[in-house]
């Protein structure tokens, strides 16, 4: 009697139980993987968790900026062009999952920087407007939220250095997403919270500390 | 805390349930086609967290608790997914072979016959921007399009004329519908242009041959636009120009957006300050309209295009009969309205439908006569993609051109009214199979039935590409056209007479890699059927048959670099032609006058960071082109001299919503000769003089001004020059 209802309870448990803690063991073991650099691997774990989990938009988002963070470094073009299309089908993935998300709005502007990057010739044009709504539509639905500050503000440094003028105006704008930061409670476990240091060092980069 | 306290008890109860639920191991090794094995693909139990990644030597091993059927899932990047489904036990020291994508960047390219302006084309070689920073062009699309090769440099005519066939050969779409009048109206001597905007569109396809089966009533060439599917963002232009001036404005809403934009051009300013060779009463004067609607569905997007123009001028031009010259006039109003769905009914069925509607209505006046000319056309069309597989892919459609055309011709005690019907009605039906990465072909095939002629034809289509190395491929195509004759003839005559007909056959090559492109094409083309007439001039007193023929082969090159040397790109194009035809009233096969022998283009942009300035440069030479000199025995027996022009540009970003643009063309005011007009009676001497036909001025120079008011202020058309 005793056998069989601790079974029962193990089989139960192990129901309710697995749907959370594999997920969040996943989680874990990706962004550990990922810190120590080995963001393939990473990568290949959030897809899986994706699959595994078709409601949760987080596990496509990080599939997604593993392979955008890594186009911005990547000289092969070959790579990164396929990598940059995979990016874009987790983003459409994590997209429709969680519409309106400025998360998910600031990492598909990264992603067209990345390809503005690849070759600002073809993809100038086309891409520079969306990025800049991205970004405007982004700061309307969060004007909070540090990573929406900083992205917007990384862009518009990019074109004033562009057009050789000053960038000092938006250290302010740098300053504001240092201080977000500080104070920024991610909605939940797993939950974007990133970008804390890149700030710091955009802006050693424009000299916003002198 | 409560959470993790929860945890430690889930995780109690794991540990000790764990141990009494069994587990399999997985593992094999995942290999590509030629034994390679490879490193990172995700392996994992479909719908499960149960999976690994492969290691170097391709091995890959894992455990779970699933039991029974299970779908285990390979994926990696520029692979096909691999599944395979099997019992879990089963699923031990598996060998895996990968399907490479066939969808990825890599894989053979049909190319023959077709260049590509757009951003997502792998064999594009233009990109969009160019139809706007091509110095010679002028912000017309038409005008970046000449600098391509397959085309002829006609500089007094400003329309496509490619390989051999004069401009009438050559059929435009917007996004897959018909345009039934792409220029704007203009008489002799004086280039025209294309009607729309370059802004509106993101892909341009212009084929010099080989295409598609989906289109037809084209001998030698189609163009095909395809208009922007979503506006960047919401704003708002303004052009302030020597000639005119333009407006435009852009909306978004959640699934929908709409561009406006207008334009006015008068050549009477500019005229009075540099007069050319004519003598305008009344200077070239445009006034023109667009709008785009898009809709955004669940699983499609509805477009909806409208065009207005009008266009009126009158001039007198000089001629060699007529003392006092020939004055011409003419109004000219222009409707054109396009609608196209394309959405999915299934994961694997696409379908394409529209409709288009034309109206065209052109008064002239010349010799005292007035002539009015009244078009209505109808373009209906619907195709359904199929999709078997990523290899496999089928494409079924019909459409229907209905033409209805009348014109009124009056002077002192005339007054006739002609026209004609001309309704045609096609289906076709093309499969795409691609074998593998390195070999693909596309079989198709058109029928179309003309009530005019109550004649129908039967045009096969096919082409097949192979790769021959890491960047470069060889196509080869071949394909029957049909085309009904020009509204000059059909105006006239209907009975008795039927489409004319080109084969085409061409061999091309390609190479691609590092911002550069190398491409040769060989091609010859057969004509048949051609119109003949015996009068000076097509009317209603001659005869017509369909026993013209000829042909017109050749080889183009093209060559872009945008690597070599920094911030310049460039682009030179070489044609060579050989074409001879008996049509019209031509006495005997001859070169027409629109074709010749050699052309070249070449094209280069100078990025200066500094000045935050682009350099524009092009240079167009065409040999000479035939007339007939009526002083010695032939026909088209002698060639002008050769053409040569050099335009210049500079585009200044003056902030980065603001341009001030340059240009000129012919900037070395090279004297260019487009024909001569001999007079039509003889001397005392028994010679017939004549007069060089002459462009209308030898220069043009344009200042323009741009600003794009955009919500944030940083978006600008050109700001990625």
């Amino acid at each position: 009697m005793m056998k069989s209802i601790l079974i029962i309870t193990c089989l139960l448990l192990s129901v309710m139980a697995t749907a959370q803690t594999k997920y969040e063991q996943g989680m874990r073991k990706a962004f550990e993987l990922w810190e120590a650099g080995k963001p393939n691997e990473a990568a290949n774990i959030f897809e899986r968790i994706a699959q595994a989990e078709p409601d949760n938009w987080l596990p496509p988002y990080y599939v997604s900026q593993i392979h955008v963070f890594q186009s911005f470094s990547e000289k092969d073009k070959e790579k990164l062009v396929p990598q940059l299309k995979t990016a874009q089908d987790f983003l459409n993935d994590a997209k429709a999952i969680s519409k309106n998300n400025p998360e998910i709005m600031v990492l598909e502007a990264q992603m067209l920087t990345a390809w503005i990057v690849f070759d600002g010739q073809k993809y100038g044009m086309t891409y520079s407007g969306k990025i800049s709504e991205l970004y405007n539509k982004a700061a309307q639905i969060a004007p909070e939220n540090p990573r929406v500050v900083l992205g917007k503000a990384e862009w518009d440094i990019g074109a004033a250095k562009w057009f050789g003028k000053s960038t000092e105006a938006y250290c302010e704008d740098l300053k504001r997403a240092e201080t977000l930061f500080a104070t920024f409670t991610p909605e939940g476990e797993f939950y974007p919270q990133g970008g804390g240091s890149r700030v710091v060092q955009v802006m050693a980069e424009n000299n916003c500390n002198d | 805390m409560k959470l993790s306290y929860l945890h430690l008890i889930l995780g109690f109860f794991l540990f000790f349930c764990g141990n009494s639920i069994a587990q399999e191991t997985i593992s094999g090794t995942v290999l590509q086609k030629n034994g390679q094995p490879i490193f990172g693909a995700n392996v994992y139990l479909e719908g499960t967290y149960d999976g690994a990644s492969t290691d170097e030597n391709g091995r890959f091993s894992f455990e779970t608790t699933e039991t029974g059927i299970q779908t285990l899932v390979i994926s990696y990047v520029t692979f096909e997914p691999f599944m395979m489904a099997a019992d879990v036990s089963q699923l031990k020291d598996l060998a895996l072979t990968l399907r490479e994508d066939v969808n990825s960047l890599d894989t053979v390219v049909i190319s023959a016959g077709s260049l590509e302006a757009s951003d997502n084309s792998k064999v594009s070689v233009l990109k969009p921007l160019d139809v706007v920073t091509t110095a010679s062009a002028l912000g017309d699309f038409v005008g970046a399009l000449q600098t391509l090769p397959g085309t002829t440099t006609v500089a007094e005519d400003g329309r496509l004329f490619v390989r051999g066939g004069d401009a009438g050969e050559t059929q435009i779409f917007i996004d897959g519908i018909r345009v039934f009048a792409p220029y704007t109206p203009t008489t002799n001597n004086i280039p025209t242009r294309g009607r729309y905007s370059p802004f509106l569109f993101d892909g341009i396809t212009f084929s010099t041959g080989g295409y598609s089966a989906e289109y037809g009533q084209a001998l030698s060439s189609v163009l095909l636009l395809n208009t922007i599917d979503e506006p960047d963002q919401e704003k708002t232009e303004i052009a302030l120009m020597t000639v005119g001036g333009g407006l435009g404005n852009t909306q978004k809403w959640e699934n929908r957006s709409l561009s406006v934009n207008a334009s006015y051009i008068n050549l009477a300013p500019y005229i009075a300050a540099f007069p050319d060779r004519n003598d305008w009463q009344k200077p070239f004067e445009t006034f023109a309209g667009e709008t785009v609607f898009r809709n955004k569905f669940k699983n499609g997007l509805l477009k909806l295009y409208a065009a207005f123009d009008t266009t009126n001028f009158q001039l007198t031009q000089e001629d060699i009969n007529f003392s006092e010259g020939v004055n011409f006039q003419l109004k000219n109003s222009n409707f054109y309205t396009n609608a196209s769905y394309s959405g999915e009914l299934s994961s694997d069925l696409k379908i394409e439908t529209g409709g288009s509607y034309a109206y065209g209505n052109t008064k002239v006046g010349v010799f005292g006569s007035d002539i009015t000319g009244i078009e209505n056309s109808v373009h209906l069309k619907a195709k359904l993609r199929k999709r078997f597989s990523n290899r496999v892919k089928l494409s079924v459609g019909a459409e229907q051109f209905l033409t209805h055309f009348t014109e009124n011709f009056h002077d002192t005690g005339v007054d006739v009214d002609y026209g004609f019907n001309n309704n045609i009605s096609a289906v076709f039906a093309e499969t795409d199979v691609i074998f593998s990465k390195k070999f693909a072909i596309k079989v198709g095939a058109r029928g179309e039935y003309s009530e005019l002629f109550e004649q129908f034809t039967f045009s096969p289509r096919t082409s097949v590409a192979y790769k021959t190395g890491k960047n470069s491929q060889l196509s080869v195509a071949y394909g029957d056209f049909y085309q009904q004759p020009q509204q000059e003839i059909l105006k006239f005559q209907q009975e008795e007479l039927k489409a004319e007909k080109t084969q085409h056959y061409i061999l091309n090559y390609q190479y691609t890699a590092n911002n550069r492109i190398f491409r040769a094409e060989a091609y010859r083309k057969q004509y048949d059927n051609l119109v003949t007439f015996n009068t000076e001039m097509a009317g209603f007193d001659s005869v017509y048959a369909n026993t013209g023929d000829g042909f017109a082969q050749g080889i183009d090159f093209f060559w872009r670099d945008n690597e070599s040397i920094k911030n310049v790109d460039y682009w030179v194009s070489y044609s060579l032609l050989d074409t001879e035809r008996l049509y019209r009233n031509y006495p005997t096969a001859a070169t027409p006058s629109f074709a010749n022998t050699h052309n070249v283009s070449v094209v280069a942009k100078y990025w200066i960071d500094d000045w935050k300035s682009q350099i524009g440069f092009s240079y167009q030479y065409g040999s000479g082109r035939t007339y007939t000199n009526p002083n010695t025995p032939g026909f088209l027996q002698e060639k002008t001299k050769d053409f040569n022009s050099v335009s210049l540009n500079w585009a200044y970003l003056l902030s980065p919503q603001k341009i001030l643009y340059f240009s000129i063309n012919n900037a070395f005011a090279f004297n260019n000769v487009n024909g001569y007009q001999y007079s039509s009676t003889a001397d005392a001497n028994g010679n017939f003089n004549r007069r060089t036909l002459r462009p209308a001025a030898d220069q043009f120079f344009f200042v323009g001004f741009f600003w794009t008011i955009s919500e944030d202020g940083s978006d600008n058309q050109l700001d990625n020059l």
